[in-house]
């Protein structure tokens, strides 16, 4: 089960990412036929973003202990001390922008220039942002990784 | 006959935002700075990084919470005083504030 929470995390990260590019495209086109298409692209966003949150929260408070041992342990302590920590409250900044979404996808953004912008601007920077922290993800699986051959330890996956 | 093309009734002009749309942006732009300034406090002031523990059992728990907080309560403040905001300001806000806070997270846990 855990291994599950563990995957679905980023899983639920990447839709709220294609979810966010697909905001983006559709305000880029803002029109009064895909008025709806933005706000339900938008309340997309949202619900997979904070579904990643409660998975991560669950990995990272619960989970992540024994990996950060490893990860400290083995040849690329900074994976922890530096990408996982900055990953952690990183993660805060698209959560945000993906909470404040769906407010600013109820201004008229087929009519409102300035609506349009800011529709794109969050979502666009929760693409970037996400793309960061999907990174930082693999960088820290990888210096877990990196921690068990550094440590000889064999069969743990 | 004059130089100046005449306004086109059908152009966007209305680069205003108002509402929600503008109060909680507005919050939005002060939870990500926040969002930081609360990493680098935890950071630095123990006692603090224990009483978030204390709060929910893990600080990045109480600091998620609280810079969620942060963004509904200012959201609704702005909101019910009439705040408003040109679009492509806001858009900039959003951009810069996210640039700085992203940016100073990395740096502060570079140098500590």
């Amino acid at each position: 089960m855990n291994d599950v929470i563990l995957h679905a995390h980023p899983t639920f990260g990447v839709l709220g990412i294609l979810a966010s590019v697909w905001v983006f495209v559709e305000a880029l086109n803002a029109s009064e036929a895909n008025r709806s298409r933005v706000r339900v692209a938008a309340f997309v966003v949202t619900a997979c973003m904070l579904i990643a949150w409660a998975l991560g929260g669950y990995g990272y408070t619960v989970l992540y202990a024994p990996e950060k041992a490893i990860i400290l342990a083995g040849p690329w302590p900074w994976a922890h001390n530096f990408v996982m920590e900055t990953k952690a409250r990183l993660f805060f900044i698209p959560l945000i922008l993906a909470l404040y979404l769906p407010i600013a996808a109820t201004a008229n953004i087929a009519r409102s220039r300035g609506a349009r912008i800011v529709v794109m601007a969050a979502a666009a920077l929760i693409v970037l942002n996400g793309l960061a922290i999907e990174g930082a993800g693999a960088v820290v699986d990888y210096a877990v990784s990196a921690g068990f051959v550094h440590n000889g330890i064999t069969g743990a996956q | 006959m004059s130089a100046v093309p005449p306004v086109d009734a059908g152009a966007e002009t209305n680069d205003a935002l108002k509402g929600p749309p503008a109060g909680f942006g507005l919050a939005a732009v002060i939870a990500i700075l926040f969002n930081t300034a609360l990493a680098w406090a935890e950071n630095v002031d123990e006692p603090l990084n224990a009483y978030m523990a204390s709060l929910s059992g893990d600080p990045w728990r109480t600091h998620g919470f609280a810079a969620v907080a942060v963004f509904i309560v200012l959201g609704y403040f702005f909101t019910s005083r009439g705040f408003r905001i040109d679009g492509s300001r806001l858009g900039a806000l959003l951009v810069a504030a996210s640039i700085v806070a992203g940016g100073g997270l990395a740096l502060w846990l570079v140098l500590i």
